[in-house]
């Protein structure tokens, strides 16, 4: 088995592979997916708000919208401010949904076996790194957006910077927290990848271990991983939100001098 | 064949770090800042247009469920407190209508009793007067008979002595024994 796994030469490759270009502008498989998980996604979603604005509604709109109201109640029971839980949701929605079809697409059969010039055509886009860092920079673009308009712009920079000789304590809190800020989101972006990427690589080599049993062992393996996309495209939304959340909530009566200096008096 | 297997990953691995070492780190990951550029704006673009077209007709539908349900609840509420109020005023209610039944009740016995006690004295006044009258009657009844009796008496006792004395006596004795006779019999 382990010789015919070595002898089928599979391609393992981080990087997604350009099929076509567009001037120099590289077109490659994982947006290729990333196309059709975003046709999916709108017709699903332009379908039902179709449906439900002509209230016509059925099992499929039903599900939608169960989900829909499922997810604005997490986000509702994450920022008790209903006006900045109604800002952030549209995005924190999109990463969901999105996030959850394109990798479902990563289980699709067929998608590191149709190749063109030796490349596979099809990989979802969540194990592309280019899309999981730019959700994470959306993200935290968005946060931080959020935090300023929340506690004003002096208000957010006191988050990270804080004056080392009145409160040295505070000021080393704050280099942590712009550390934590970064990784948070390097973190997220990476779970998102490394969790796509090895459920792909995972059916592949399930699929060259099963060999004939493969119909058998892969839609065991397909269902996990349609579990695993809940999950991480759940983590992803869920995260956004807390870290939204505690972005606006760190005013100043979160200060650890005010705390020291309230206790004091 | 253990060795084949591994060797196979830690070539392909070699291959890919050796590959992109022109990108650096980034490179090898893939990332390339033009399309991560594209990523962004097409996701930044995604959610606006989802945030405009699609979102709006949900939570619409959402909110109006939700005012649905609170409406629903808010009724329900007061409903429950409608019928916890109609329950107190029934309760209320059976509560004076026993007080009244009672009061009825005893009013209406009493009544009773009165009339009762009314009749029986209306009822005894009459019986005495009906055994007043009745004797009135037989006391009238006796009189007459007694007048009736006396009236026969005297009219056979005077037939009698006529009998007895019409051979020995005159006319004259006769009258004198017949009153004779009549006053003995009036004694």
């Amino acid at each position: 088995m382990m010789q015919q796994f070595a002898a089928l030469d599979l391609h393992i490759d981080i990087k997604t592979a350009p099929i076509f270009h567009i001037g120099d502008f590289a077109v490659t498989n994982a947006m290729l997916t990333g196309t059709v998980s975003l046709l999916i996604f709108f017709a699903v979603f332009f379908y039902v708000a179709y449906k439900v604005k002509n209230g016509q509604y059925n099992r499929f709109v039903g599900l939608v919208q169960w989900a829909f109201e499922g997810m604005l109640g997490q986000i509702n029971s994450v920022i008790p401010d209903k006006t900045i839980a109604r800002r952030i949701m549209p995005l924190a929605m999109t990463i969901f949904f999105y996030v959850l079809i394109s990798y479902w697409m990563s289980i699709l059969p067929g998608l590191d076996s149709i190749k063109w010039n030796g490349d596979p055509i099809l990989r979802s886009i969540a194990a592309d790194m280019n899309f999981t860092f730019a959700l994470a920079f959306i993200s935290l673009v968005a946060t931080q957006m959020y935090a300023i308009r929340q506690l004003g712009g002096m208000g957010n920079l006191s988050r990270y910077f804080r004056n080392p000789i009145k409160d040295p304590l505070g000021s080393f809190e704050g280099i942590l927290e712009l550390i934590g800020e970064l990784s948070r989101y390097t973190a997220l972006s990476l779970r998102l990848f490394g969790n796509c990427f090895a459920g792909e690589v995972l059916l592949l080599i399930m699929s060259v271990l099963t060999g004939y049993f493969a119909a058998l062992a892969l839609p065991v393996f397909m269902a996990f991983e349609l579990f695993i996309g809940f999950i991480q495209a759940y983590v992803f939304f869920i995260l956004t939100v807390i870290f939204t959340s505690l972005a606006i909530s760190h005013g100043p009566h979160d200060d650890h001098s005010t705390h020291a200096k309230q206790e004091a008096a | 064949m253990l060795h084949s297997f591994v060797t196979q990953f830690a070539e392909a691995a070699h291959a890919a770090e050796a590959e992109p070492a022109s990108g650096g780190v980034f490179g090898a990951l893939g990332i390339d800042w033009q399309m991560l550029l594209f990523q962004v704006i097409g996701f930044v673009v995604l959610v606006l247009i989802m945030g405009k077209f699609v979102y709006p007709i949900l939570m619409k539908a959402v909110d109006q469920r939700q005012e649905n349900i609170e409406e629903g609840a808010k009724a329900a509420e007061e409903a429950e407190k409608k019928a916890a109020e109609a329950e107190a005023n029934i309760e209320k209610l059976l509560k004076k209508a026993r007080t009244e039944a009672s009061d009825i009740v005893s009013t209406a016995k009493a009544e009773a009793g009165q009339m009762v006690e009314k009749a029986e004295s209306s009822a005894k006044t009459r019986a005495d007067r009906i055994v007043a009258e009745a004797q009135e009657e037989i006391a009238k009844d006796v009189l007459a008979a007694r007048k009736a009796l006396e009236k026969d008496t005297l009219n056979l006792v005077k037939q009698a002595a006529g009998l007895a004395v019409s051979g020995v006596a005159d006319s004259k004795l006769d009258a004198q024994v017949i009153k004779k006779a009549v006053e003995g019999a009036k004694k």
